[in-house]
């Protein structure tokens, strides 16, 4: 095995000059010539009739160019799933109803802003309102309003069932009854926001022979293009979803949003390229944010602290459509079961229809808020039994080749590792137990806790797959055509690394041509966490064909065994000749002569769980999930004000099962990043929402972490897997595993220092003050 | 009532006809295409609007255009010369600050006025010099080093002179 040379390494990024020079071009920085501004009048109601619309005074305002309603549109409805049992459930402009404050209910395209603001102020749309539901629990209520009185829900006892999962293995009941102990307990999590700086924003430009040109800041461009063009009532042809940029996305700009609709159907009126920008305050306001959970949960463990029977039964608001709410639930059941053997588990999980704005998937997407019930009442347990919180994770925790209740394996598994790892560098065994112990004389009380986790790495969602096309240069350089959209984690620098390492090519000398529905190929998107595996994968594939078809130019020009011949900084030669090379270059014009002109071309292609016809049920789990899954045990260390109830995070140790980082630079980036959007989980953010309206639309009052509020973060990779040239690799995903393990292990922390369980989130000194009995 | 301004971004003069209430931000990228200065809230919150007014970091969404005459405005497309990185760019590349970019120049361009006020900051400084710019991806973590780098660069580069 030849020695690495740009795989593993801490390459710069390759978008890295753009964009600390201001260069980089993202959605919102196109201005093209004609562009005019568009804007979306939003109900003010949580849930009304709509009895009339009137835009005719706001046709014909000054600079308006186009006003267009539900009316306009062809009333095709669309949801982040699609499937027989879960229709679409959401038209992209609202038709006869809206069912959230903020719902799309017209749009107006004219010369400028101010002059969309004004024709929005003059259409007179008369509702009638209706009786609204915004907590979960009271919607299931059999005399809750119904939120979709008419669309085929799940039949269940409840109400306003948008979707269940059930899955069952074992036996629960005989579990619990052989338990030496039961504990029961409700977790609740709450409602943030993803915090994208750059706002969501879309630009469509219609040219003349009919072809619909999108920019839009997005996750990736193919599912866009799927769901406008069907909307639209286009052939997919016809639509063209472009790359730009992202400034963070985070899992709020997966789905088609009502702007993307709006600006597509306003330029296809005009004539004219239209762009609409979401304001900060509608972002807070109207689009989807992350999805708070009520966990039930219910562990039965030997005296040994082995787990025995777990059950669940997870509530989700999914708000007024269906968004990711349904996804959310089945995926809380993977999350629920991967880490730990559980022999005996039942899991039901319900969406349930509110009139509260549209729910989207949100890093770690039910993960944060699985791991904090699950991992709190671990240690719960672990007390009652007095194992130490270390011990208890490595008994229970899953080895290399397990196989998981579903018939997916977890293939090579660093879990007990990270464990010991983790626990290992911050002497968690010695502190643990010291912050409770050490009197109640002191302010400031430090504690130490633990937390575990495992994240999935693609899996069979549409797009489904990657292909990657590798192109070499007649100088001897190397092109790659990727449909994968570099969201700031790095995407296109991974796969210049990837296809470096294949070909012996400087990463400076690849260069990337990316995430354009018309020229690229098709890639499973940067929302599924498979980018490093399925894309990078594609794009070895690719490479790996160059340089095969490389290798036999240069068999024949150097009259050698393929076998006999090394691949080496942009030139092959024979063992043990090195002298006599032959570069890149040369092969390449030999092999225009010898093949009349066809130049080196590969093209690789990569779907996760390949012999798969689809994704598993959402509705009882079965089928396979995914092939590919990292684990992590973070560890986090906190001081706690008992004056105040304030809590700082002192320190964040993570060590995970990445397989290997293909870049630790990078790696290092995302874990940091994860780490601090868990701490403004922890101790900071919160959406406050009152009948489905934001109180605090804005950065003040949504309090994000800052750099005051910086994380001291470490790092430590437990390597399980490899890369080889030529050889098929299984590395792990990084980008949303790392913020559920360290919420919980902060909760647990908070507990290790004052003795208080927190059952829900975020961690506010209000609730530290009370549990202290500082506060009645 | 319109007006014509003279302004003086990255040593280049324009003639610009605003309205009392036009924002420098709404100037820089919606009349003159300097895209690298970003709108995230457009009202003060986030810091992407950053721009160097006579060397000092300001918001442009909060600032009017009509106060920026005779001033000397640098933006991020005013800190390259000769395609040269200056030492902060290259440090953020290099030190892994940057990942989606939308904060990035702003970033750049307040640790820049930070670093020529005051050479050799401490952590404190830096945070204190930093506070107003939000940033998603990175934790802070990485702008960090990159700053305390880009000080160490310039630094030995004092020492070489």
């Amino acid at each position: 095995m030849s020695e690495l040379e740009y795989v593993g390494k801490s390459v710069p990024r390759k978008d890295g000059p753009e964009k600390v020079t201001g260069k980089a071009l993202y959605t919102t920085d196109l201005r093209p010539p004609g562009m005019l501004t568009g804007c979306i009048l939003r109900s003010p109601h949580p849930h009304a009739k709509i009895l009339n619309i009137d835009v005719s005074r706001a046709k014909s305002a000054p600079g308006v160019k186009a006003v267009v309603t539900g009316q306009d549109t062809l009333g095709i409805k669309h949801a982040f799933v699609e499937t027989p049992r879960y229709p679409p459930d959401q038209y992209p402009l609202a038709m006869d109803r809206v069912r959230y404050v903020g719902e799309e209910v017209a749009a107006v395209a004219a010369s400028d802003l101010d002059a969309a603001e004004e024709a929005l102020s003059l259409i007179r749309v008369d509702y009638e309102p209706l009786p609204a539901v915004f907590d979960p629990i009271e919607a299931m209520d059999p005399s809750a309003p119904e939120v979709h009185p008419n669309h085929p829900k799940i039949k269940e006892s409840f109400h306003n069932i948008g979707g269940k999962t059930e899955s069952a293995w074992g036996n629960v009941e005989e579990g619990f009854a052989r338990s030496h102990i039961v504990m029961e307990n409700r977790f609740e999590s709450h409602l943030r926001t993803h915090g994208y700086l750059e706002p969501q924003v879309t630009l469509a430009a219609i040219e003349p022979n009919g072809k619909l040109n999108v920019w839009t800041s997005s996750q990736g461009p193919f599912i866009k293009r799927a769901k406008l063009a069907r909307t639209l009532g286009l052939p997919e042809s016809s639509v063209r979803v472009q790359k730009t940029y992202v400034g963070g996305a985070f899992g709020g700009k997966i789905d088609l949003f009502s702007h993307e609709y709006c600006a597509a159907l306003l330029s296809m009126r005009t004539f004219r390229p239209v762009k609409i920008t979401a304001s900060r305050e509608d972002i807070f306001c109207a689009y989807r944010h992350g999805q708070p959970l009520i966990v039930e949960v219910k562990t039965g463990v030997r005296k040994d602290g082995t787990l025995e029977a777990q059950q669940f039964r997870v509530i989700n608001s999914c708000g007024a459509y269906r968004g990711s709410g349904v996804v959310v639930i089945f995926l809380s059941w993977g999350f629920a079961m991967l880490p730990y053997r559980v022999p005996n588990l039942r899991y039901e999980g319900y969406a349930v229809y509110t009139n509260n704005p549209i729910r989207c998937p949100q890093r770690g997407h039910g993960a944060p808020q699985m791991r904090f019930a699950i991992e709190s009442q671990l240690d719960m347990i672990a007390e009652a039994l007095n194992i130490d919180p270390v011990e208890i994770r490595l008994r229970n925790a899953r080895h290399s080749q397990e196989q998981l209740p579903n018939g997916d394996n977890v293939h090579n598994c660093g879990l007990s590792d990270c464990i010991r790892e983790a626990a290992g560098h911050t002497e968690l065994k010695q502190k643990y137990g010291r912050g409770r112990a050490e009197g109640s004389t002191g302010r400031y009380k430090r504690g130490i806790g633990i937390g575990v986790s495992a994240y999935f790495g693609g899996s069979l969602i549409y797009p489904n797959s990657s292909s990657v096309v590798v192109k070499m240069n007649d100088d001897g350089t190397a092109t790659v055509l990727t449909g994968a959209l570099d969201i700031g984690q790095g995407a296109e620098t991974i796969l210049c690394q990837i296809v470096a390492e294949e070909l012996k090519i400087p990463i400076d000398q690849v260069q990337v041509i990316a995430a354009d529905t018309e020229t690229t190929p098709v890639d499973i998107g940067s929302w599924i966490s498979g980018n490093a595996y399925v894309t990078g994968n594609a794009a070895r594939v690719a490479a790996g064909e160059v340089r095969k078809k490389l290798l036999e130019l240069a068999a024949e020009a150097l009259e050698a065994n393929i076998g006999d011949l090394v691949v080496d900084e942009k030139s092959v030669y024979v063992t043990g000749s090195p002298e006599s090379r032959l570069t890149y270059q040369q092969l390449l014009a030999a092999g225009v002569a010898k093949n009349r002109g066809d130049p080196v071309i590969g093209e690789g292609h990569w779907r996760t769980m390949r012999d798969e016809p689809a994704h598993p049920s959402l509705a009882t789990t079965k089928g396979r999930w995914s092939e590919n899954y990292a684990f992590d045990a973070q560890v986090a260390e906190v001081e706690v004000d008992t004056e105040t109830g304030k809590v700082r995070l002192l320190r964040a140790v993570t060590a995970h099962d990445c397989g290997f980082p293909i870049n630790p630079l990078l790696v290092q980036g995302q874990i940091d990043g994860q780490v601090s959007m868990a701490l403004g989980h922890a101790l900071m953010e919160e959406v406050v929402m009152e009948n489905g309206q934001t109180l605090n639309p804005n950065w003040l009052e949504y309090r994000m972490p800052c750099i005051h509020n910086l994380a001291p973060s470490e790092h430590i990779d437990v390597i399980t897997e490899s890369f080889e040239v030529g050889r098929a690799y299984r590395t792990k995903e990084v980008g949303e595993g790392y913020v559920s393990a360290i919420l919980a292990a902060i909760a647990n922390a908070i507990y290790d220092a004052i003795g208080v369980r927190l059952y829900s989130t975020p961690f506010t000194p209000e609730k530290i003050l009370r549990g202290l009995g500082k506060l009645k | 009532m319109k007006t014509i301004i003279e302004l003086n971004i990255n040593d280049e003069v324009f003639e610009m006809v605003i309205e009392p209430r036009t924002t420098l931000l709404e100037v820089l990228r919606e009349h003159l295409a300097f895209t690298g200065t970003k709108e995230a809230c457009g009202t003060g919150e986030c810091g992407a609007c950053t721009v160097l007014i006579e060397g000092k970091p300001k918001l442009a969404c909060l600032t009017l255009a009509a106060e920026c005459a005779n001033t000397r405005i640098t933006t991020i497309e005013g800190l390259v010369h000769d395609g040269q990185l200056t030492p902060v760019q290259q440090a953020f590349l290099e030190k892994g600050a940057v990942q989606c970019g939308f904060c990035t120049p702003a970033m750049v361009l307040t640790a820049t006025a930070l670093l020529e006020e005051n050479p050799n900051p401490t952590e404190y400084d830096i945070k204190k010099a930093l506070e107003g710019n939000l940033c998603r991806c990175t934790g802070y973590n990485k702008i960090m080093e990159a700053i305390r780098e880009a000080a160490k660069s310039g630094e030995s580069a004092r020492n070489r002179k």
